[in-house]
């Protein structure tokens, strides 16, 4: 591959424009970053028996992760070995075996090849050992969180998170009974390049009372992020914007499920389950924990969680102007279904293809691209700079800690993407066939 | 029974009325189409699926029966509002600082395959409520190049009035898995 051009500064203060539009750039992010992270692929909620599966992608890259026979989530690559074909076609099932429609060599769980119908007849020796789904081997959770890596040497996915610990389970770890995802997810696809959710996400707390001036302008939320807002950066390239609310303030305030003053309108069979979760998490996950009011969670590279709307969304790359954005709504377990049912609003009111917030944002997005793609503005890169310097650590937080409208999420983001892509590459390795 | 002179008629009443709804859409006449709402409306749009079909039921026409295809009550639906919402939804949709509708996309709305269905059973409380499909083929264009086709099923319960029609519920059955249009945050 050839040189190239500088994309980042020093301090990551200007971004290039061709760091969202150029194809070698989305080349080298395909090798270098989504071949070598941990990337979020379903959670065990949705894997809860043997047989059960679902299909993602890591990357570009088409995977099946099943609960096996041995109790363990198994993620293979959805092609068959024969003649490349998905041996899966569903996005969620339960399934004995996964039976390729072009021949019928058929899969177990696991990945291993079974059987080749046409073999006996061939009288072919054929080593099935050798001819199994390729297995992507590091598969890790956290909270629940099943996260895979195409890398065979990537580090632990907790050493991986680091302090990003702290902040998923504030949600992760928030109620009794534990989470349930409710999938499949929903699908969009968006002219935009992948970063830009990402980076949303991560911390672009900034652009709400603007974008989504109709709905925040002046609203609750909004005053809140401007008193008590806070934007860390647990790892870079890991993000959360939080609220940290002053010790003693009222529960109604600080609670999960009360935007907006959202949990008003609510039933009280829901107020009440909302208040006793807050009640409890002081004794649970310890007295800062109670005091924090989520935004917005990223992990690095394309893992978001919005905290307040009860959603993990996942940016699939498609080509450097186009994203395949997945969003899995998230529930307390042990919610009664009534209460479910009513939490609903939290997330699709807002969020999802539908979104009051989400049908600007998604614009917005592919808005960006089309200046991201102006040629004759490669000399005048992005401005990443707001904040710049003022982050400090934090007596409570782990990570560093700036103002809500602190672009540094951003800066640890695009620093640890440079070293990423400009790290050597599969290309320049005498053994890179080989990896 | 209805005699099909009957039918005739409501076939007719009932075009006319979403051939005016249509049209208020178009012409982003949002607040005055909040008024053909039933206050008690149900608005959803259910997520659609790519499943396994049951092999019980193989070589039978519940195979692969829509409904295995449409997220169930207990899934989050891709929309589902209620009066409030929608208010809220056409507001925004007039206001500035609402920026994918501003400047607002041109839409062009078909509506066809109507079919009512009087004797189907409306559910209970119905002040002789109608079930009623369609079809709609939306255009969508959107600032200079931007241009997208939508295409579904709605199924509606309207209620009749003196004159016209309340939609008491719609359930937009949309043509795709992955959305690849800009927003679903229209009115269908």
């Amino acid at each position: 591959m050839k040189p190239l051009p500088p994309l980042v500064n020093q301090d990551a203060s200007f971004v290039s424009r061709r760091v969202f539009t150029d194809g070698d750039v989305y080349r080298r992010e395909q090798q270098r970053i989504f071949a070598r992270s941990w990337l979020y692929l379903a959670h065990e909620s949705e894997l809860k028996e043997k047989g059960d599966f679902v299909t993602g992608f890591l990357g570009e890259t088409p995977v099946i992760a099943a609960r096996g026979q041995d109790g363990a989530i198994h993620v293979s690559v959805n092609s068959c070995t024969h003649r490349g074909l998905p041996v899966c076609r569903a996005e969620r099932g339960h399934a004995a075996r996964f039976i390729c429609p072009y021949h019928n060599w058929t899969y177990a769980l696991d990945g291993r090849l079974l059987a080749v119908p046409q073999q006996a007849l061939t009288h072919t020796q054929i080593d099935k050992g050798a001819l199994g789904l390729r297995r992507v081997t590091r598969v890790e959770s956290y909270r629940g969180l099943v996260f895979a890596s195409l890398d065979d040497g990537i580090q632990p996915l907790d050493q991986y998170l680091g302090n990003m610990r702290f902040y998923l389970d504030n949600y992760f770890d928030r109620f009794p009974g534990g989470v349930q995802v409710i999938g499949p997810p929903h699908k969009w696809r968006i002219a935009a390049n992948w970063k830009l959710p990402v980076e949303n996400q991560l911390g672009d707390v900034g652009h709400g009372p603007f974008l989504h001036g109709f709905i925040m302008r002046n609203n609750s939320a909004t005053t809140e992020i401007n008193e008590f807002g806070l934007n860390v950066v647990p790892e870079p390239g890991h993000g959360a914007a939080i609220r940290l609310f002053p010790e003693g303030t009222d529960s109604e305030t600080v609670m999960w499920g009360s935007e907006n003053g959202s949990a008003r309108m609510f039933s009280a069979e829901t107020q009440a389950y909302l208040r006793e979760v807050q009640d409890q998490l002081a004794g649970r996950l310890g007295p800062v924990h109670a005091r924090i009011k989520g935004l917005t969670f990223g992990v690095y590279p394309n893992f978001s969680f919005l905290w307040a709307n009860s959603v993990i969304r996942v940016s699939h790359p498609r080509a450097p102007g186009q994203v395949d954005y997945w969003s899995w709504w998230v529930v307390p377990a042990d919610a009664p279904p009534a209460v479910k049912c009513e939490l609903q609003s939290l997330y699709n009111a807002s969020f999802g293809p539908a979104g009051l917030f989400e049908q600007d944002d998604s614009e917005a997005w592919s808005q960006q691209y089309l200046g991201s793609a102006i040629e004759q503005l490669d000399d005048q890169p992005y401005f990443y700079g707001l904040g710049l310097g003022e982050e400090q650590p934090h007596p409570l937080l782990p990570g560093k800690v700036g103002t809500s409208f602190n672009e540094h999420y951003a800066r640890a983001f695009y620093l640890r993407w440079k070293r990423d892509i400009e790290s050597a590459g599969d290309d320049a390795r005498p053994d890179g066939e080989a990896r | 029974m209805m005699r099909s002179a009957d039918r005739s008629d409501l076939q007719q009443d009932i075009a006319r009325f979403y051939y005016r709804e249509a049209r208020l859409l178009d012409e982003r006449r949002f607040l005055t189409w909040l008024d053909l709402l039933a206050p008690e409306i149900v608005y959803r749009i259910p997520a659609r699926h790519n499943y396994v079909g049951e092999n019980s039921a193989r070589n039978t026409e519940q195979y692969h029966s829509l409904a295995h295809e449409l997220s169930p009550p207990e899934e989050a639906p891709i929309r589902r509002d209620n009066l409030a919402l929608l208010t809220v939804r056409a507001q925004r949709a007039l206001a500035p600082q609402a920026w994918s509708d501003n400047p607002p996309p041109r839409t062009r709305r078909m509506i066809s395959n109507i079919e009512p269905d009087p004797d189907a059973d409306p559910g209970a409380g119905s002040k002789g409520d109608l079930r009623v499909y369609s079809n709609f083929l939306l255009s969508f264009s959107h600032h200079s190049a931007d241009n997208h086709l939508y295409t579904g099923q709605r199924r509606d319960v309207l209620r009749p009035q003196e004159r016209g029609f309340l939609i008491v519920e719609r359930t937009i059955i949309l043509d795709w898995n992955v959305i690849t249009a800009p927003t679903l945050a229209l009115f269908f």
